[in-house]
């Protein structure tokens, strides 16, 4: 009776998240900028519905073709995708999924169970499982048409398979929340990941450089690896589908129970972590403990930022500050340099190279370019990590003129630098950018910088999103300002490559810079008229503005 | 003749179909210690983030030091300090570069900022970690900075919006410390607060708001002795005083948080 009455509890409890979670969701259609949030939203789960469905039909064609040409070994491949996928991507893109805060559950009478069955499910309801889950369907699907015999026996491999990386993907989450509670521990983490996802882009050149030729030692390394890639969760998975397809029931039952070792130990680590949680662990971030040291604080006068006033100089001084604290920031400061890096280790398919290798002139305007898209996320949400000291803008006495333009002038200092790291990077990977070129991108970047620092103004202001400059994720702006962004690189970029080809056409690279000066002639201006009108456009929006970064 | 450090008009302000703020006349007079009461959602934060700039009113007028907010906001802005709910804090600065910062926001030289910052943190007992990030700092120690930041540039009013909520004992003497020493230079202080006991022992003058209504308006003397509720609608139905009745601070106070009738009222699954 009592189970029953507990069990009757927890489904209430159910019921009543799931009916919160969705009164919070109705509740933010109620304001234009979360129609708008709902909008983006659906375009990219019509993105991942289109990836889940294609990356389904691909990876189940592909088992039928593995399968019915006797090539079984290549479903670990498959398997590894979808491992990989699975268990990266919710880490990755952690700035699209809500995360489900469970901290708040423990004030209400939930069992542990219940507790635990709740982090499992909601937390599930990612991205990377929905889209894992799809393309496992996708393999089965393949499977069974292959064989329909083996229907119900690839399922149950499968599902096996499905266990072992849910669990996996909600320990992973569960332990990397309780790194990332801290806020050094979370910078070390963020860089690590950055030079995690990069070092993944030097795969497909370090393949081509050393696929071209015979290396003995990688042939060993691989004979070595093999045996243990066997032994891991998609390894075994394959070795348990080739062993039914083989009729090799030995090998599938060792294949479902060593995966089912995995399930257990893994649900141990979980169960490690929920069980803390539900203890009571706070991962919040703690006051740092008092220093009773004797050293006083020295009176350090602020930065003399020369040709402007004390209060915009001190905005650029903090800017600054924040950015150089931000280890995440920093770091995507560097990619384009890194980028420049791949592009110049990779061979091309012809032998001469990348397009860059082949045309190093447009190497400075391609990585240029690249530099201002990485920065468009520090320009789009221009107050974001302001947090509650937004409402210093408006109590000091500062035109929001000054404050902004203090801002835009951190950020072109930034824009400014970072083209001078590119430009010497390029000269020393590639060659050193013809005057001409170098000239052209520069007028280039003269124009993009004041159209995108005013779109940026007037969209951080309507649109603000609360981020921390320590955590890695979550600098990205609000979706719709994503959107936005998107349409106006496109609109900006189309506008160069348009001043290129009539360059070209009408006789060379110095009409193209003359375009795109006159361009900039313009942005400018219209930067400044903007610039003159913030002043009531942030008043008149300033509690939309107060309310969304005080939001703790 | 003196203009009043703060004077309200009618001011008011509506969200959607929510009157927060209903015809609020204030009247502060330079060097008064001024306690706004009036308990949670009675529109303390609403008025005074409205005399602060932080709100727009949809309608009504407010003069500081006799200059128009909505005209003069920057000459207005100078001459005042604020510490608002959430604070105003830059997490990502240490105190000194906080402070450093807000001083050069109000147009101090970059000496004068310094040195003041340095000042300050002394005064506040912040200066034991000079490489703190403020976001490291304890909920108490976040106020005593912000009360800081607040003073920086020798504010002729100070703002400060439920400044000890949250704060310990320790904490909370600092602050009171440096407010009796601002008063004692005759800057003008308007404090909010839902607490009766911090008002009475901190303020010269005080006015209650309820339901976005002022009821009552006076020295401590004066609204101790007994006024006659400036609004009667703002009191609880049924509680409103009859005509030529006065009441005390605390029988005001009492009627408006209800603490009469909640004694007589019974939750019956309480047991």
């Amino acid at each position: 009776m009592a189970g029953l009455i507990a069990s009757t509890e927890a489904r209430g409890q159910f019921a009543a998240i799931a009916l919160v979670r969705w009164q919070l969701f109705v509740n933010s259609l109620r304001t234009i900028r979360g129609r708008l949030e709902m909008v983006s939203r659906v375009m990219i789960s019509l993105w991942l519905a289109l990836g889940g469905l294609g990356g389904a039909t691909v990876l189940g064609v592909l088992s039928y073709f593995f399968l019915t040409r006797d090539q079984g070994g290549w479903i670990a491949m498959l398997l590894w995708i979808v491992f990989l996928f699975w268990q990266l991507f919710p880490v990755m893109a952690s700035a699209f999924a809500e995360s489900f805060d469970s901290s708040s559950l423990l004030r209400f009478p939930l069992g542990y169970r219940s507790f635990f069955l709740m982090r499992l499910v909601y937390g599930s309801l990612d991205p990377g499982t929905a889209l894992g889950v799809v393309w496992l369907l996708g393999i089965w699907m393949g499977i069974s048409a292959a064989r329909p015999l083996l229907l119900l026996p690839a399922a149950f491999v499968l599902l096996s398979f499905a266990i072992v990386n849910l669990f996996l993907a909600r320990a992973i989450f569960a332990w990397v929340e309780r790194w990332l509670a801290k806020r050094r521990t979370r910078e070390i983490m963020g860089v690590l990941f950055l030079v995690f996802v990069i070092s993944f882009q030097f795969v497909g050149p370090l393949t081509a450089r050393f696929g071209r030729h015979r290396h003995p030692g990688i042939a060993q390394l691989a004979e070595t690896l093999l045996p243990i890639e066997r032994l891991l969760p998609p390894g075994l998975a394959a070795a348990g589908i080739t062993g039914l397809w083989t009729s090799d029931w030995v090998a599938t039952l060792g294949s479902l129970a060593l995966l089912s070792a995995y399930a257990i130990a893994l649900f141990w680590l979980l169960n490690l972590r929920m069980l803390a949680l539900y203890r009571g662990e706070n991962l919040g971030e703690a006051a740092a403990p008092a220093k009773h040291s004797r050293e006083k604080s020295p009176a350090l006068a602020g930065w003399d930022v020369p040709g402007v006033s004390g209060p915009i100089a001190a905005i650029v001084e903090k800017e600054l500050r924040y950015l150089w604290r931000s280890g995440p920031m920093l770091f995507t400061l560097f990619i384009p340099m890194i980028i420049l890096l791949i592009f110049r280790m990779t061979p091309g398919m012809t032998g001469s190279g990348t397009f860059l290798n082949a045309a190093p002139d447009f190497a400075f305007p391609v990585a240029a370019a690249y530099a201002l898209l990485m920065l468009t996320n520090l320009v789009y949400n221009n107050f974001g990590a302001d947090g509650a000291g937004v409402q210093l803008w408006f109590i000091s006495p500062v035109r929001f003129r000054d404050i902004a333009g203090g801002k835009n002038l951190a950020h072109a200092s930034i824009v400014s630098g970072e083209m001078i790291l590119v430009w010497l990077a390029v000269s020393f990977l590639f060659r050193p950018p013809t005057i001409a070129y170098t000239v052209a991108t520069v007028a280039a970047v003269l124009f993009v910088t004041p159209v995108n620092l005013s779109v940026g103004n007037l969209l951080s202001i309507c649109m603000p999103k609360k981020f921390d400059f320590g955590g890695f994720g979550r600098q990205r702006p609000a979706s719709a300002v994503a959107f936005a962004n998107l349409l106006v690189q496109a609109v900006l970029f189309g506008l160069i490559a348009l001043a290129y080809v009539l360059g070209r056409f009408l006789g060379g690279v110095w009409v193209t810079t003359l375009i795109l000066l006159l361009l900039a002639a313009l942005a400018w201006l219209g930067y400044a008229v903007t610039l003159r009108r913030i002043d009531a456009f942030a008043l008149a929006r300033r509690e939309t503005l107060i309310a969304e970064l005080s939001r703790t | 003749m003196n203009s009043p450090a703060i004077a309200t008009q009618n001011l008011t302000r509506a969200f959607g179909q929510l009157l927060a703020v209903q015809d609020v006349n204030l009247s502060v007079a330079p060097g008064q210690f001024f306690g706004f009461l009036g308990p949670n959602g009675a529109g303390k934060s609403t008025t005074i983030r409205m005399l602060t700039g932080l709100l727009a009113p949809s309608s009504g007028r407010v003069e500081i030091l006799g200059l128009d907010l909505s005209a003069h906001p920057v000459e207005v802005k100078r001459q005042i300090g604020v510490v608002p709910e959430n604070m105003a804090l830059f997490g990502r600065l240490t105190g000194a570069e906080y402070l450093n910062f807000v001083g050069r926001m109000y147009g101090l030289d970059r000496a004068t900022a310094a040195s003041r910052a340095a000042e300050l943190l002394d005064f506040m007992q912040l200066a034991d970690q000079p490489k703190a990030l403020v976001t490291d700092y304890s909920h108490g120690m976040q106020k005593k900075l912000a009360l800081a930041a607040a003073v920086i540039h020798g504010p002729r009013i100070l703002f400060l919006d439920e400044p000890f909520e949250g704060v310990d004992a320790i904490a909370s003497g600092t602050l009171k410390a440096m407010l009796q020493r601002m008063i004692s230079r005759g800057a003008t202080i308007f404090l909010t607060s839902h607490v009766l006991e911090i008002v009475e022992r901190l303020s010269s003058h005080v006015a209650i708001i309820h339901r976005g209504r002022l009821v009552a308006q006076g020295s401590l003397e004066e609204l101790r002795a007994g006024v006659e509720a400036q609004s009667a609608a703002a009191l609880p139905n049924g509680e409103a005083s009859s005509p030529g009745e006065k009441l005390t601070l605390e029988e005001i106070f009492l009627r408006i948080v209800g603490g009469v009738r909640l004694a007589e009222q019974e939750l019956s699954w309480l047991g």
